[in-house]
């Protein structure tokens, strides 16, 4: 098969450059199944996708201007998870591939560097190869419909193009906000990383929102931003003034109507000042939720997008070599890139599969990594009337999750808890 | 089974809460194996192999450079002059960026000295070299200053941890003072006037120092530049 090769998209520029030896922007998916996984199909699975995702089956590449990703000869094999999720994925191995692999018992989970896809698209990944191992396993016949492609089509131009130079506005918007409040801990010296996933019904969590008149994304970034506050009035190196502010990814493929399996995605900070007062757990859902429909109204969006890439349209910076490039990202994603936002929650929302599938299909799952600096994160998936809420941590102290789950079971919501305690 | 403290559901036969680490006391209940989500395997830390290489590859460029204008040097002048220096200077490269590569860890109370002693040794051959007569009044105390501030420096980051702040503005007035003799030495060596340039240098050091010596009486603003400039 003849190397195809990419430019990043204009979200993944940042990934490559602040990229160390042991931390970079990765987050995963997966599928659990009814039936035990078996690694030599899923590795065929693999293989068949191989032509039908040449924007997924990638490589990290070093150009003198950009960096930029090349198509693999082959699929990664299959390979048995491990004791936490999202190991370090080094530069070495993404110079092989950006995307791994792994079965453990009856899940199947894909791990993606950030470059190559969002949530969203390693989602519609993740579904084609669950879709084709059951296909080659169990011979059942799955439709391609919804985020399900056939595999014998060929790659359609509209999903490896990068949709932010298409919805960027004429204007750009300043990146300028309040710093946050920073989580800390004591970090994990193996770069152990604990994951703790709640899962609780998405029925009851619904009802919540709606009773405080916000969505669900809002009301769990508003508990959230609460457990967050209870940590900031603990420690006593907060002395300064900050903001409890909670990340929040917005997939703007709906936003825009374009639809890519590159990155689409855009974190938006909502947030309040602690200092200004006490707050009711009802004015935090409502700050929430109107500043996210603030954020994320069509017009902004594309005024954020054309701040990001009329940067990357820059000539001048077009044409400063890669390691120089490399250097200033670093120092501005050192000084600014993570100092937004306490902590990110990526609501991947309610997955739909075709229902020749979804019989065969258990559970799903959805882990953001860590950021460098701040050791928290946490994702959302809902499947068949279950939430799954992932938290993720790198740190010792699992203060902020007991604050977080014990406030859903204080506010009504039962709360099933798992984890991969050492 | 429910954590009497979170309230939340745990996982069948677990054993404490992952949350708040409350042990589960249902003794009478039998307890069945607990079932983890993830494996027992740990991922093997990559092997960063090709530092000896990398540390062999420039012992050999910057031997093969020395040795080449030593050889340059001697067919056409017939005696070791320039390229001597150029040779020593190589070595002294090799001492100073190779050579702690070497050893699985970098002790800077034992590598600083070495590598200032190198440097001493360096400039004494280039002022025997030349002819010079600026070694014992210059290049020695000015080198010698100058690593008994770094090694200083270096101490106070890598052993004291109380009133660090407190020191460093110390430091940094010491270092601005230190500007004074390099200046005295440049006039007693090469007759130059006393203290023109150095002047400007006390006087922002010193003011440097000062803003630290305050700052480290006052929390707020130490928490300030904590935060700032952590690294």
């Amino acid at each position: 098969m003849k190397k195809q090769w990419y430019r990043l998209d204009n979200a993944a520029l940042i990934f490559p450059a602040v990229m160390r030896r042991n931390w970079n922007n990765v987050f995963r998916v997966s599928v659990t199944l009814k039936d035990k996984v078996d690694p030599e199909v899923l590795t065929r699975a693999a293989e068949d996708l191989l032509p039908r995702f040449p924007t997924i089956f990638v490589r990290l590449k070093t150009g003198f201007f950009w960096y930029y990703l090349e198509t693999v000869g082959e699929a990664p094999k299959a390979e048995e998870d491990y004791a936490w999720p999202l190991t370090p994925m080094t530069r070495r191995k993404l110079k092989k591939c950006c995307v791994r692999i792994l079965y453990y018992q009856n899940r199947i989970a894909v791990e993606f560097f950030h470059s190559v896809t969002d949530g969203t698209g390693g989602m519609a990944f993740l579904q084609n190869l669950a879709a084709r191992y059951l296909t080659l396993k169990e011979g059942v016949e799955i439709p391609p419909e919804g985020n399900i492609l056939d595999p014998a089509e060929k790659p359609k131009a509209e999903e490896a193009r990068d949709c932010f130079q298409l919805c960027a506005a004429k204007a750009s918007v300043t990146r300028a906000e309040e710093n946050a409040y920073r989580l800390r801990g004591n970090p994990e010296e193996d770069l152990f990383r604990h994951i703790v996933t709640g899962v609780v019904p998405t029925e009851t969590l619904l009802e919540k929102a709606h009773a405080e008149g916000v969505t669900v994304t809002a009301w769990l970034a508003a508990v959230m931003a609460e457990a967050v506050l209870a940590r900031q009035k603990e420690d006593p190196l907060a002395g300064r003034r900050r903001h409890i502010k909670i990340t929040v990814p917005v997939n703007l493929r709906k936003t825009f109507g374009l639809n890519t399996l590159r990155n689409f995605t855009l974190a938006v900070n909502i947030g309040f000042d602690p200092w200004l007062g006490e707050y009711s757990h009802s004015e935090i859902c409502r700050l929430m939720h109107h500043q996210l429909a603030a954020e994320t109204i069509p017009q902004k969006m594309a005024g954020r997008v054309a701040t990001n890439v009329n940067l990357q349209r820059s000539l001048l910076l077009r044409l400063i070599p890669l390691p120089v490039k490399t250097l200033a990202m670093r120092l501005v994603y050192a000084l600014s890139g993570e100092s937004k936002g306490c902590l990110n929650i990526s609501n991947m929302g309610v997955v739909k599969l075709p229902e020749a599938m979804a019989p065969y299909v258990e559970r799903f799952d959805f882990i953001i990594g860590v950021q460098y600096s701040y050791p928290n994160n946490c994702s959302v998936v809902s499947w068949q009337g279950k939430t799954y809420i992932s938290m993720i941590r790198g740190i010792r102290d699992s203060e902020l999750e007991r604050l977080f789950f014990s406030g859903l079971v204080e506010k009504g919501i039962p709360v099933d808890i798992e984890s991969n305690r050492r | 089974m429910y954590c009497v403290y979170c309230g939340v559901r745990l996982q069948e036969g677990a054993a404490e809460c992952p949350l708040c680490h409350t042990k589960v006391t249902a003794e009478p209940l039998p307890r069945q194996a607990e079932t983890s989500s993830y494996s027992e395997k740990y991922p093997q830390a990559e092997k960063h192999a090709g530092k000896y290489l990398v540390i062999g590859l420039v012992t050999i460029i910057l031997a093969a450079a020395a040795l080449s204008c030593l050889i340059f040097c001697l067919k056409s002048k017939g005696e070791v002059s320039w390229s001597g220096i150029a040779a020593l200077g190589m070595a002294l490269g090799w001492v100073w960026v190779v050579l702690p590569f070497l050893f699985p860890r970098w002790r800077p109370m034992i590598f600083l000295p070495v590598d200032f002693a190198c440097l001493g040794g360096y400039l004494l051959y280039i002022c025997g070299s030349t002819g010079g007569n600026w070694f014992l009044s210059f290049a020695f105390p000015v080198t010698a200053i100058a690593a008994v501030l770094t090694l200083a420096g270096v101490a106070m980051m890598r052993y004291i941890v109380q009133g660090r702040l407190r020191l460093m503005s110390l430091l940094v007035i010491a270092i601005g003072l230190s500007f004074m003799l390099v200046e005295f030495f440049q006039h007693i060596t090469f007759g130059t006037p006393m203290f023109v340039w150095s002047l400007y240098c006390v006087s922002v050091f010193c003011l440097i120092g000062l803003f630290l010596f305050i700052a480290s009486f006052i929390p707020s603003l130490r928490a300030t530049l904590r935060r700032k400039f952590f690294f």
